[in-house]
């Protein structure tokens, strides 16, 4: 089976379902509603980084419901990984410190057996949007992610209740010190107006009181301390509920409301299916329902992911790529392995510097990830990442791609490039192509990365 | 350049299969072959002994040795190349080994000019064997050409009557009897053989530098190098170099005796000896008088006899420096010499008039010190009672001679015990760890000694850099010793007391020593760390990042000893650079 003849327009996917729980109901590939190599390939963008073709190609043998499957549950030894990667990650912490961090977390976005529990991990970072810089130290950041990694997929109450025990989360957010007499109400306000109910829905008393929830909380040392004579133990009033309040009753308050579990629905939705189209409450309500009862974070990106919304018109290459998306889908699509300590220089000259959120609603995403300077910066990252010499290296190599699965003339490894980077979403000639950048001297592995980084230059590929 | 066309050219170089002397010749001097214009020229004279240093038989046990060669050696491209050399040993009936000590016999002179051109002449000693390998090699790369479909690749052209070569129009080279001419131009080729048929202007060897340069190199240099310094100082890249080196405070304190020096002379003469298992090279600058009030004075030894002190004989030393340099005529100097830096050097006066109660930096304080200091980089040895770093950092210290020690001792005590507090205080604003201080002894020394307390570390063989300090502050005599490490500190202090107080090396404002062995022991200790970093790095798989690591490791360890020493010595500026190098020294 080629490519050739199980490409699709992303077009081709179906018209976004009106009715919600049709919506919501697993995508089964019909004759109206093929499953191909377009749709497969926008799944491993969405649920990961990207895909090589081999990883292209199993998908689209498994369909699209056992391929989700494999998402979730990897049958890769994806705990052995994780260890391995704690171990480089907390050395590098301690001996590079924050930017051999984010150089070991690119490169584990780029070979985890597991890279939908990666990408939920930064959809996390982003949304706690603690600021790395007042950490002061790079195991915290580390300890921090692997917290937020541990449940990324998993109950989000623990994840929230652990959040108020991190010392990163605390001293992101300026909350590292919390009295009885003097609560601190940063880390609460970030709480209710960021992390769970959303503005408009608590009031400067809930604030205060959810404050008061969590005061005797200290960071010494690099270590979360409670100490309970700084614990205010009386009795609190927040959103209408009344107790002796601590953390962890304060989580089980604000995600007992419904904002709550519709705040983060929709996130999610933006998250995966579009970024600029906000879902309609009736078309979140079933989403918001099923995750308010069990808190399961990773339900509710099961159901979105296998539904007819996520493989349908609505959904397809309707996110501007993050720039770690599109650096990273280049990378694994090319199977090659590059400096992630450059990369991560990259990343932040496009606006994605791990760790250090422009805000406290973390980062907007969007469209507001492309502006004229970015935009030319990823046509620069792309020309560097594919250049063959300098920072990178010659880690990038199209033409021996296109020769690894059987491209070997140079109009077909043309034609498998336009494929595995864009899937049939633009009407091109490859070979007009490769004419047009033959002129460069080289040979054909020097005309493979210039059509690389050409393609890599199309808007279809700034959309994930 | 590809690899092949690389092959091609090293090929080149393995073409006299017959013993020297059958076919000599009498040939003009290398030097009148290359254009009088010419920035730098390296001339080796006897190249038998720096081969057989480089290529003989231990120094090929140990590059095949090296993990970054076992890698390579199965890959297509180093496949070729033996293949290729190969057949020339057969085609030469004799080994690579002997085929390229003939073939340098007679030396070889390399010359870059300004633009970029270079020029490579090789004299060999056997004029037919070199036309006919040189047919073998046009063969191979045209049968190469023809098989993938190209055009010619070799083509040929006739100047001042010698055939031209050049391969895929890159290069150029030349056959003139037993000498071989390679070019990265044919225009640079050109202008040698016009140089050669008396066609063309003055050449190197009748420029009055380079004659007094090659006056200067001492008669038994395996190799000479020459530097027109005068030209290369008028390019905007050297330039800014030197300039740089001027702005950056610490860059002048250490470097500026050398360089000022670089920038008054015009030329830069050098000998390269072999001696025993290291390869000298003696620099000499063109004579000029060093001005006793000009800004590099404060590293211009003030009497005759004064100089540089000999390196302290320390345990796992990695590295060790001993400067000439007047701080107090430096500092007082800094408005001349860092006329842009004003506002930070009055930041860094008023922090050092709180840490010196108010005292005057130049005349108070930096005058105590002689101008004789050591500094001293070394390995360390930790305490496993509290445990190793993870990343094991050097410890590092300078050692200084103080005027009135009696006097200062207090002083700079107390100066010091600000610094830590200070340290502290800064640390304490980041609810980080800050340091303990202590009072210890050492013999009849007091030190005071900070340290981290290790109470609660969870993992002893892990802990963080932190704990690579302890800073101690030591006085001896009228030594003062101020060291990143309490073991360091102690470790001077025993020096100091079993090396008589040693008279200085007249003359000599710097010396440097680096040990290959310690270094190579400091690195394979972050070996782990190393491998992390270089994966992260480079993009390296583990394989990957191990054998270039282990690579580097054995290239330090293949140094034995590196050593350096500049100043006015016996009469000129002279830098003397000595590397001993460790052929035995076995690759991980």
């Amino acid at each position: 089976m080629t490519a050739r003849t199980t490409l699709s327009r992303g077009s081709e996917a179906g018209p976004a379902p009106a009715d919600p729980e049709q919506a919501w109901q697993p995508y089964q590939p019909g004759d109206g509603r093929p499953w191909n190599l377009a749709l497969a390939a926008h799944l491993l963008r969405r649920a990961g980084f990207g895909a090589s073709h081999a990883r292209l190609q199993q998908a689209f043998a498994a369909g699209p419901q056992r391929t989700i499957d494999v998402l979730l549950r990897p049958e890769a030894d994806a705990a052995a990984f994780d260890r391995a990667f704690d171990e480089h990650e907390a050395a590098a912490a301690d001996a590079g410190g924050e930017h051999a961090l984010r150089g070991w977390w690119l490169r584990r976005m780029l070979e985890t057996p597991h890279p939908l529990q990666e990408k939920t991990t930064l959809f996390w970072l982003g949304h706690v949007a603690a600021d790395g810089s007042r950490a002061g130290s790079a195991r915290l950041l580390q300890e921090h992610v692997r917290l937020l990694r541990s449940q990324a997929l998993g109950d989000t109450r623990i994840l929230l209740a652990s959040l108020l025990r991190d010392p990163a989360t605390l001293l992101g957010h300026g909350a590292e010190q919390s009295h009885r007499s003097r609560p601190n109400e940063r880390l609460a306000r970030h709480l209710l107006e960021n992390v769970t109910l959303g503005p408009g829905a608590f009031s400067q008393e809930d604030v205060q009181e959810a404050a008061r929830a969590l005061t005797g909380g200290f960071v010494r040392d690099g270590r979360y301390a409670f100490v309970a004579r700084e614990h205010d133990a009386g009795v609190k009033r927040i959103l209408g509920r009344q107790g002796s309040f601590a953390g962890d009753d304060l989580i089980d308050v604000l995600l007992e409301q419904p904002a709550t579990a519709e705040r983060l629905a929709q996130k999610l939705c933006r998250w995966l299916i579009a970024d600029e189209d906000e879902p309609e409450r009736a078309l979140i309500a079933p989403l918001a329902a099923a995750f308010a009862h069990e808190h399961d974070f990773g339900k509710l990106v099961e159901t979105v992911l296998r539904s007819n919304l996520f493989f349908s018109a609505r959904a397809y290459r309707r996110k501007v790529k993050s720039p770690i998306e599109y650096a990273l889908g280049l990378v694994i699509a090319l199977e090659g392995v590059v400096s992630t300590t450059e990369l991560a220089k990259d990343l932040a000259a496009l606006g994605q510097e791990l760790f250090r959120p422009p805000a406290a609603k973390g980062w907007a995403g969007g469209r507001r990830w492309i502006d004229e300077a970015t935009l030319a910066r990823r046509h620069n990252l792309a020309a560097d990442l594919l250049r063959g010499a300098g920072r990178y290296g010659d880690r990038l190599d199209p033409h021996q791609v296109a020769r690894r699965h059987g491209c070997e003339r140079e109009d077909s490894a043309a034609r498998f490039l336009v494929d595995l980077l864009l899937q049939g979403d633009r009407d091109l000639d490859a070979g007009a192509l490769l004419q047009a950048v033959h002129g460069t001297s080289g040979g054909p592995a020097a005309a493979a990365r210039a059509l690389a980084r050409a393609l890599a230059r199309f808007p279809e590929y700034q959309l994930a | 350049m590809k690899l092949r066309d690389v092959l091609f050219l090293a090929s080149l170089l393995l073409l006299c299969p017959r013993p020297a002397g059958a076919q000599e010749e009498v040939r003009a001097p290398a030097a009148s072959w290359i254009p009088e214009d010419a920035v730098f020229a390296l001339e080796i004279l006897r190249p038998a002994p720096l081969l057989e240093m480089l290529c003989g038989e231990k120094a090929t046990a140990l590059v095949t040795s090296l993990p970054a060669y076992r890698r390579n050696e199965e890959t297509k491209e180093f496949q070729d190349f033996l293949g290729l050399v190969k057949l020339l040993e057969a085609d030469l009936e004799t080994d690579w080994r002997s085929a390229l000590a003939r073939l340098t016999s007679g030396g070889f002179s390399f010359a870059l000019c300004p633009g970029g051109a270079a020029l490579l002449i090789v004299d060999g000693s056997d004029a037919d064997m070199l036309q006919s390998l040189h047919g073998v090699l046009l063969g191979i790369a045209r049968a190469e050409a023809e098989k993938q479909g190209k055009a010619e690749r070799v083509s040929s052209s006739e100047h001042a009557g010698v055939t031209c070569w050049t391969f895929d129009d890159k290069g150029a080279h030349a056959l003139i009897g037993t000498r071989l001419v390679l070019a990265s131009s044919q225009e640079a080729l050109r202008a040698a053989l016009e140089l050669q048929a008396g066609d063309a202007g003055a050449s190197l060897a009748t420029v009055p530098a380079f004659q007094a340069a090659r006056l200067a190199a001492l008669q038994d240099a395996a190799a000479c190098l020459y530097l027109d310094l005068a030209r290369l100082g008028r390019a905007p890249r050297v330039q800014r170099a030197l300039e740089e080196n001027r702005r950056n405070p610490l860059a002048a304190l250490l470097l500026s005796g050398m360089a000022e020096a670089l920038r008054q002379s015009s030329w830069l003469a050098g000998a390269l000896r072999i001696e025993q298992d290291a390869l000298v090279l003696e620099a000499t600058l063109n004579e000029i008088e060093r001005d006793p009030q000009g800004p590099a004075a404060f590293a211009l030894p003030a009497a005759p006899g004064d100089g540089a002190l000999p390196h302290l004989a320390l345990p796992r030393r990695v590295a060790a420096i001993s400067l000439y340099r007047d701080l107090a005529r430096f500092y007082a100097a800094k408005d001349d010499l860092f006329p842009e830096r004003t506002s930070e050097l009055i930041f860094f006066e008023n922090m050092m008039g709180i840490f010196f109660t108010g005292r005057e930096l130049t005349g108070e304080v930096l005058a105590q010190a002689r101008p004789a200091m050591r500094l001293v980089v070394a390995e360390q040895e930790y305490d496993l009672a509290i445990g190793t770093p993870l990343v094991q950092l050097p410890a590092f210290a300078a050692v200084l001679e103080l005027d009135e020690p009696e006097e200062f001792a207090e002083v700079i005590e107390e100066a010091w015990q600000k610094a830590l507090g200070l340290i502290n205080f800064t640390r304490g604003q980041q609810a980080l760890p800050g340091l303990i201080i202590d009072r210890v002894t050492h013999g009849d020394t007091r030190m005071t000694v900070a340290y981290f307390s290790s109470a609660g570390a969870e993992d002893r063989a892990r802990l963080h850099q932190r704990f690579n300090f302890r800073p101690a502050l030591a006085l001896r005599g009228d030594h003062l010793i101020l060291s990143s490490s309490e073991g360091l500190a102690r470790d001077i202090l025993d020096a100091l007391d079993q090396d008589a107080r040693q008279a200085p090396l007249a003359g000599a404002d710097t010396l440097i020593e680096l040990d290959g062995g310690q270094l190579a022991s400091l690195l394979e200790a972050n070996h782990a760390t190393l491998v992390r970093q270089n994966m992260i790095e480079k993009g390296h798989t583990m394989e990957e990042a191990e054998a270039e690591v282990s690579t580097f490791i054995a290239l330090a360890r293949l140094v034995d000893r590196l050593e350096l020493c500049a100043g006015s010595l016996q009469g000129a500026t002279r830098f003397r650079a000595a590397a001993r190098l460790n052929v035995e020294a076995p690759a991980r």
